[in-house]
Order: C-alpha cells, then sequence, then structure tokens
C-alpha cells in the first residue's frame, strides 16, 4: 500500500504542490517588515548602545580605561585643591574615546564602580552614521555629556 | 461593448474607422500600450509578488504601493553607461539583445485576444490569423536562442560563452517537448491557426486542459524552462560561477535581455492560455451565460495572469536543477511522455470518430 | 552525480592523441563570491564541469586573535571570542569561560548554568536557521531565507533582552553570568518555545520532502565515516555519517547532564543526511529549551572570584564544548600573571574545511556549492 502510495505521490507531484502550498499560505499573512524611518524599532532596556559620560559622578578611578579590550579610552586627571571646600580632589582633564574602534561590548561600564554608572551603555542610541569622518573620529568630554541620549538606567530600574 | 464600437464607427465614418483599426495600428497599440507597460509591471509584480510569499513587503517607497518603481528602473537602466568590451565583436554585441526580445515581440501578432469580426464590435482581435500559427510560434521561439548564443560569443569572455552556450542548450533541449505538447491540442482541433483552435473549444465544448492534462503540464514545464526561470535558471543564477551569457551587458541593452526574458514568459503564457484554457472563451458558458457579459480580452487577460503568477510562484518555491539533471528531465522524461500522450490522442480520437473498423 | 552527459576524459589509456585530450583549466572560486559564506578562496582544477582538485586558501579574515588574547587579562577577552564565530558567540563564549574556569578552579553557580545551557541552546537553534538560509539560498530556493530570518529576529530578541547585544553578545564571565534574567525574560522565551515546532515542519514541508532538493542533495558530498574520524571533524559533519559523538553526551558540561536530549544520527553521510541531522537537532534544542526553563532555579548568578584573576604558573589546560558547528576548544597556558601565556582556539569550521577537497572530487561546480553549504564554515573562525 505503501508503494502505491509512494508511487502516486511521484507521479502526482504532491512533494512540489505541498512547498507551494507553503508560500502561497504565507503570501496572507501579516508582514514583519518595520518601515523605517516612520516606525523606528525601540532596543531594549539594556541595549549597549552609544556610550554616554557624566562628570560629576565619575570618581576619575580609571578602571573603564584599563577594562577596555582594545585600550581606546583615553583618561587625563590631576589633583588641585578645591578653593571653596579646601579638600583635594580629582580634575578630569581628558576624556577621550575613540568611537572608530569601540565594539560597544560594555565592559567600561560593567566596572565603573559608581551607583549610578559615571560611564553606560543603555543609551539605546544606534544611529551613529555621519557624513563626515571626522565628526566621529574622537568624542571628547564635552561631547560626551551633551550626547542627546536617554538618561542612564540603574540596575534597579532594569532587573 | 458592441455598441460602443457602433457609435465610434459612426462618429469616424467608415473608412477612418477601419484604417484606425487596421493591423498597422493595432501593432503599434499593443506594443506601446499593451506588451511594453505589461512587460515593465511584470517585472514589478514579481518582486512584489515574491516579496508577499516571502514574509516581506515588495518595493512600496516609489509612488503609492510602489507603482512608479518599473519607471524609476528605466530610468535607471537609460542613463546607466552603455559599455561596449574592447575585444568584442561590435556588431554582434549590438544584435543580440535584438535577437531575443524580437521574435518575442513578434510571436504576438499571431495570438488572438477576442474572437473575429463580427461577435465583439467590428474589429478582429487579433493582428492577423495566420492559418499555420502554431507552427510560426515554435519558428519564432527558436530564433530567440540564436541571441543567446551570439550574446555570450560576442562579450569575449569565456564565461559568457559558456553560459550562453549552456543556456543555448538547455532551451534547444526544451523545444522538443514544448512542440510535441503542442501537438495534442492541435490533433483535437484539427487546425493550426489559433483563432480555429480557440473556435474548435467553442464548438466542441470543452477546453483542451481536460483531455490533454498531460500536455499541459509538459507545456508548462518546458514553458518555463524556455524562458530561463527558476527552477530551470542555472545559467542565469547568480551564487554559480559564471553569470550567464549577460555579463558584459549593462544599460539599456541589459535592460532588453531582462525583457526578452519576461516578454517569453508572457508568450508562453499567452499560448498556454489560447491553447489549453480557451483563450477568450468564458468558463462554463451554458451553465452561467450571465458571465458572457464580460467581454473576451478581459478573460484572455485573467487567464494569462493566472499562468504568471504561476511562473512567480514558482521561483518563490522550488530549488535549482543542476544542469545534467535538467537536461535528463528534457530527454529522458518529457519526450517519452509527449509522445506517449501524442499516441494516445490519436487512438482516443479514433476511437471516437468509430475508424477501427 | 555520475551523470552519462559530462564524461570525464583525462589521460585514461587514450593516449596523447591531440583530439582525445582534454585541457584542464585553473579555476578561482575566488574571495569574493556569494556562495563561500566569507573570504574563502578555492583554487580549483576544472576539466569542463568536473572537480579534479580543490585547494583552499584561507587567511583573508585572520584579524590575530590568538595574540590578542595574550595582551589583555582573561575576563576581557570574552568580547574577542564572540567575533571567532561571530554566528554563534554564545558557545564560543562558554568555551573559553569554561575553559578559563577549569584553570582557576572555579565552582559556577547551578542557576548561572542553566542560563548559559539557556544561551547555548537558543544559540544553537539561531546558527542553524542561519545555515539553512544560506544552503537553502545557494541551491536555488529563496523562501526558507526569510521565514528563517523571521524566526531568528525573535531568538535575537531575546538575546538583546538579556545582555545588550544581538550578536556578538559578551554574555558570559569566568565564574558566572554578569546580569540576572531581566523580568519577563523566561515568559517571553517560553512563547518562542511553543511556537518554534511548527516553523520547522514549514521549513521541512517546503525542502525536505520536494523532489528538486533531493536531487540536489542525496549523494552529494558522501563523507565515509573512517575519512572523518581521520580528518577530526566533529558535529554534525561526523553525525551526518554515523558516527555518535556529541559531547554534550559524552563528556557533559554544565547543566546538561540533568536534561534528556536525544542526538541524531545520519546514515549515508551525504548532504542530505547531515540536512536532517541539523533540523532534528534544532527540535531536540527546543525540547532541551523547555526542560530548562521548568527546571531553572533560583540563587546566586556569580561564583566568588578573586579581586585580580591569576592563574597558576605554567597551569594549562583545554576545554571542549560542542557548538553549533562542531567541537570548538580552548587551550589556555596561564603564566601566573592576569594575562595568558598562550591561548589557541581548536576551531570547528578551520577543521571541517579540510573535508571539501576531499569532498568535491570528481563533483560538478554546482554540487561544491552544497558541499560548501553542508560543511557550515564560518570564516571568522577558520581564519581568527
Amino acid at each position: 500500500m505503501s508503494a502505491i502510495k509512494k508511487f502516486a505521490d511521484k507521479i502526482m507531484l504532491l512533494d512540489l504542490f505541498a512547498g507551494l502550498g507553503i508560500t502561497f499560505k504565507n503570501m496572507f499573512k501579516k508582514k514583519v517588515t518595520v518601515q523605517y524611518p516612520e516606525e523606528r524599532w525601540e532596543p531594549a532596556h539594556r541595549f549597549r548602545g552609544m556610550f554616554r559620560l557624566d562628570e560629576d559622578r565619575c570618581i576619575k578611578c580609571t578602571i573603564c580605561a584599563r577594562d577596555c579590550p582594545i585600550d581606546i579610552i583615553y583618561i587625563d586627571w590631576h589633583q588641585e585643591v578645591n578653593p571653596e571646600t579646601s579638600k583635594k580632589e580629582k580634575l578630569l582633564d581628558r576624556f577621550d574615546i575613540d568611537v572608530q574602534r569601540c565594539m560597544f561590548c560594555g565592559l567600561c561600564e560593567e566596572g565603573c564602580p559608581t551607583e549610578p554608572k559615571s560611564i553606560w551603555l543603555t543609551t539605546k542610541t544606534y544611529e551613529l552614521a555621519s557624513y563626515d569622518r571626522w565628526d566621529n573620529l574622537y568624542v571628547d568630554m564635552d561631547e560626551l555629556q551633551e550626547w542627546k541620549t536617554r538618561p542612564a538606567y540603574t540596575d534597579e530600574e532594569i532587573a | 461593448m458592441a455598441g460602443l464600437l457602433e457609435s465610434v464607427r459612426h462618429t469616424l465614418g467608415d473608412t477612418l474607422f477601419y484604417w484606425a483599426f487596421s493591423p498597422a495600428i493595432k501593432i503599434v497599440l499593443l506594443l506601446f500600450v499593451g506588451l511594453l507597460p505589461l512587460i515593465s509591471y511584470l517585472t514589478f509584480a514579481e518582486r512584489k509578488v515574491l516579496g508577499y510569499m516571502q514574509a516581506r513587503l515588495g518595493p512600496n517607497r516609489v509612488g503609492p504601493w510602489g507603482l512608479l518603481q518599473p519607471i524609476a528602473d528605466v530610468m535607471k537602466l537609460l542613463v546607466k553607461e552603455d559599455t561596449l568590451p574592447i575585444q568584442a565583436v561590435k556588431w554582434a554585441f549590438i544584435l543580440a539583445p535584438g535577437l531575443v526580445v524580437g521574435p518575442a515581440l513578434i510571436i504576438f501578432s499571431v495570438i488572438p485576444i477576442g474572437p473575429r469580426e463580427g461577435e465583439l464590435g467590428h474589429v478582429n482581435w487579433f493582428i492577423t490569423d495566420v492559418n499555420t500559427g502554431l507552427l510560426f510560434i515554435v519558428a519564432l521561439a527558436t530564433i530567440g536562442v540564436y541571441g543567446l548564443i551570439i550574446g555570450g560569443w560576442a562579450s569575449n569572455n569565456k564565461f559568457s560563452l559558456m553560459g550562453g552556450l549552456r543556456s543555448a542548450a538547455q532551451m534547444i533541449s526544451y523545444e522538443v517537448p514544448q512542440g510535441l505538447a503542442l501537438v495534442g491540442p492541435l490533433m483535437l482541433a484539427g487546425t493550426l491557426s489559433l483563432v480555429g483552435i480557440v473556435e474548435a473549444q467553442r464548438d466542441q465544448h470543452v477546453w483542451y486542459i481536460l483531455p490533454q492534462i498531460v500536455a499541459f503540464f509538459i507545456y508548462l514545464v518546458a514553458g518555463v524552462a524556455e524562458s530561463n526561470r527558476n527552477p530551470f535558471d542555472l545559467p542565469e543564477a547568480e551564487s554559480e560561477l559564471v553569470a550567464g551569457f549577460h555579463t558584459e551587458y549593462s544599460g539599456m541593452r541589459f535592460a532588453l535581455f531582462f525583457l526578452g526574458e519576461y516578454a517569453n514568459m508572457i508568450v508562453v503564457s499567452a499560448v498556454a492560455t489560447t491553447l489549453f484554457l480557451g483563450g477568450w472563451l468564458p468558463p462554463f458558458p451554458h451553465l452561467l451565460p450571465g458571465l458572457a457579459v464580460i467581454p473576451g480580452p478581459i478573460w484572455f487577460a485573467l487567464k494569462a495572469f493566472v499562468f504568471l503568477f504561476a511562473y512567480i510562484w514558482f521561483r518563490g518555491t522550488f530549488p535549482r536543477y543542476r544542469f545534467d539533471q535538467l537536461m535528463d528531465l528534457g530527454w529522458k522524461w518529457m519526450i517519452p511522455l509527449a509522445l506517449l500522450n501524442i499516441f494516445f490522442t490519436g487512438l482516443i480520437k479514433l476511437w471516437v470518430s468509430g475508424g477501427f473498423h | 552525480m555520475t551523470s552519462p552527459f559530462v564524461q570525464p576524459f583525462g589521460d585514461e589509456g587514450l593516449g596523447d592523441n591531440l583530439l582525445n585530450r582534454s585541457e584542464e583549466m585553473e579555476l578561482n572560486f575566488g574571495p569574493q563570491h556569494p556562495s563561500t559564506h566569507g573570504v574563502l578562496r578555492l583554487k580549483l582544477k576544472v576539466d569542463g564541469e568536473r572537480i579534479i582538485d580543490c585547494y583552499p586558501i584561507i587567511g583573508y579574515l585572520h584579524r590575530g586573535t590568538e595574540k590578542l588574547f595574550e595582551l589583555h587579562p582573561y575576563f576581557q577577552n570574552v568580547p574577542h571570542t564572540d567575533r571567532m564565530d561571530y554566528v554563534a558567540a554564545a558557545t564560543n563564549n562558554l568555551a573559553y569561560v569554561g575553559a578559563v574556569e577549569k584553570l582557576m578552579g572555579l565552582v559556577v553557580p547551578p542557576r548561572a548554568s542553566y542560563i548559559r545551557v539557556l544561551l547555548c541552546e537558543l544559540q544553537r537553534i539561531s546558527s542553524h536557521l542561519l545555515w539553512l538560509a544560506t544552503h537553502a539560498i545557494d541551491i536555488g530556493a529563496m523562501t526558507p531565507f526569510f521565514y528563517t530570518f523571521r524566526e531568528r529576529e525573535l531568538i535575537l530578541d531575546l538575546f538583546e533582552e538579556y545582555c545588550g547585544a544581538r550578536l556578538t553578545l559578551n554574555c558570559m564571565r569566568p565564574g558566572g553570568m554578569p546580569h540576572d534574567l531581566p523580568v519577563g525574560w523566561i515568559e517571553k522565551c517560553r512563547v518562542f518555545v511553543d511556537g518554534f515546532l511548527p516553523r520547522i515542519d514549514e521549513y521541512e514541508g517546503l525542502l525536505t520532502e520536494n523532489r528538486i532538493w533531493k536531487k540536489r542533495t542525496v549523494g552529494v558530498g558522501v563523507l565515509d565515516p573512517q575519512v572523518a574520524i581521520d580528518y577530526g571533524i566533529t558535529g554534525p559533519m561526523l553525525r551526518g555519517s554515523g558516527i555518535d559523538w556529541d559531547m554534550r553526551k559524552t563528556m557533559p558540561y554544565e547543566v546538561y547532564r540533568e536534561v534528556q536530549f536525544d542526538v541524531p544520527l545520519g546514515k549515508n553521510g551525504d548532504t542530505y543526511d547531515r540536512y536532517l541531522v541539523r533540523m532534528e537537532e534544532m527540535r531536540q534544542s527546543n525540547r532541551i529549551l523547555r526542560q530548562c526553563l521548568d527546571q531553572i532555579p533560583e540563587g546566586p548568578i556569580m561564583a566568588k572570584r578573586p579581586r585580580v584573576m591569576k592563574a597558576v604558573k605554567d597551569g594549562e589546560v583545554y576545554h571542549g564544548i560542542e557548538g553549533p558547528k562542531g567541537e570548538i576548544g580552548f587551550y589556555i597556558v596561564g603564566d601566573g600573571t592576569p594575562n595568558p601565556y598562550r591561548c589557541h582556539v581548536r576551531a570547528p569550521s578551520f577543521i571541517n574545511l579540510q573535508s571539501v577537497p576531499e569532498l568535491c572530487k570528481g563533483a560538478l561546480i554546482a554540487d561544491l556549492v552544497a558541499i560548501i553549504g553542508t560543511t557550515d564554515i564560518v570564516l571568522g573562525e577558520v581564519d581568527r
């Protein structure tokens, strides 16, 4: 019986018709296209996008520079006596990140000891294209702070 | 419909009317109003339908629902640089696309999209009714192969030559089953003229797909192979080694090759409609006489669109045959089946007409 | 494959008669080609359509990963491992992290282990979906590509919710996991797992019984089991030839001892069998996912580990796991400093690529595309 069925299958091209049926059914299903730029896909909370720095929270421990797997964070700081509080404190001279090389791995964010973090990648920004290559070469301290992105999420808010 | 044409004749006067609908004007109308826009919109329809089958939308940015996309494509191809390889044979390089598109368009002069004069207005709904119409079609389809070989050779590129030869070999080997499959309905109709075949289907009250279903399948498969479409598109597949005979062509010349392929598709669909699905006849003329209100050409178009949809459907579903398996299929399966079909059709015809004693 | 239309000529006793001699052409299946899945270059000696010899040339994607490993401490190297087999990042991470833990003697808490297995099995499904997409489109069927990528999007969304990235995950650390599962992740994963089996049936309906697919893949690229063992081939290529070797069963790691699953085997060792093996593996991965989602315990996700991880001087370890393409292994030598002294990767694609010249002797060029597809190589791994 199964031999006859196999023979009929071969003659009647049933396997081909099954394939045709599947594609035909899929014609009427809902399409998954996202019409960018009218509709934008919203990344998840933990999405590792463009990083952002908050200089006030930063304690200049340089753990992020040490943790970076490709060594693209350049930090310079010096100690100064604050005239108002008469205490020695660290001031940030230079905090540059080479955006050409950054792979957005998040190890700098993980190493940062402040709470909430002073450098974070959960900014949901992934549209980093620009017309001029030199715009994105180095992103320095001031730009990092004024980057128009979402504010940081702390761990409690995420989890 | 007939009333409308009557009133047009009344307004224009007799000579002007017959001149307006002379074959020359019909050719111009057919080409510029009918075929060329149809071919360009067929490319658009393919992208859309293929996209819908693949869970995505096709082009939808240019114009509403992407309807101006073919126009954008034509504009782009027109302004592209017209390359000519240095060592190529110039006259052959220029001639090849014409040899592919030309026959495909010429075949339309014998395909009837409606009945003779008198049944649907005072016009013949075909350009000419050659009484060996079917032979004419098969012959012209064979000339199309020349374009491929010459195009592949003229490019002075060994991969183009190989691709062109493979494509030509494939097309020639599927010409034979195609021709043999067409003999089946021919025997039932008794005439080579295409208008005569449709009229025979009307007089015998059966569309030839029913008695000739085997011939129908063979013709359809051979037609897909003739136009180098999936699943028989190995010679022009991008993921294979050679990009086919049209590697060296760019701009409008490439567009002509491309249009030639789609024109071939439409030709096969039109011939299949005429021979197997009854041309311009409405279905079930006795059960549903109300359907005759829709004029013949619309029925013809609907049936041809069914075949064109089937072409796109096959492209979206099936993998590709390897070249030797393709030739196997053509020579070892299609031809014997077609010959058997002719034999049995003859037997049955003889038996029905009582010629056995 | 042995079609009467393509007769091999060559010098089989026909003498040096000019009419009977055919030239061999040397063809470059170049680094830029749509079907080589990356920058693989194959130098082919072709006689007409038949391949006589094949010589792969690799190195076009070499980035010095193994040297980069030596320059940074152990936990900083995890992003570099993502980028080797960029299609299956989680299994790369797991192999590296497992090796480091073996070297340091860290014990991973059970919850972290379950999360790792969840991610790895999701990654296995995702890698096989990509394999199916590219294999099918090379052979000519365009639609499975789009259907599989629709499912792959769901998996990548799950990854994104967990660790923030879709492709280069960086989701494991030596000792455990960096983040815990976010709220709602397990429900979303369950939704995916429940809806996935009908999709596999859809892909199978398009391809498995299709006579054109069978004609293209049955009998193509037959790998003899003994040859496979001699070359050191692992993964679905080995199991397609009938040898029952799956590291998750034979040398279990993480929590694979506590889940039930079957290992599919092929019979003939041809492309069709490997296709069936990989499809069945996707179903089994689905089964493992379901069990892990049910069995996952509460608890900590990171082991107690020293602040600065230094390895024992001259400690060396090899740890291999079953990745989607085969056995991926890390051989790490420590020298008492926070950086590894040497870190060598046993990349499965590199070893499986050895079989391609063997498999394509005597095949047509159209079959070569199918063979490269079934070997499932990712050039990031081959070249590192």
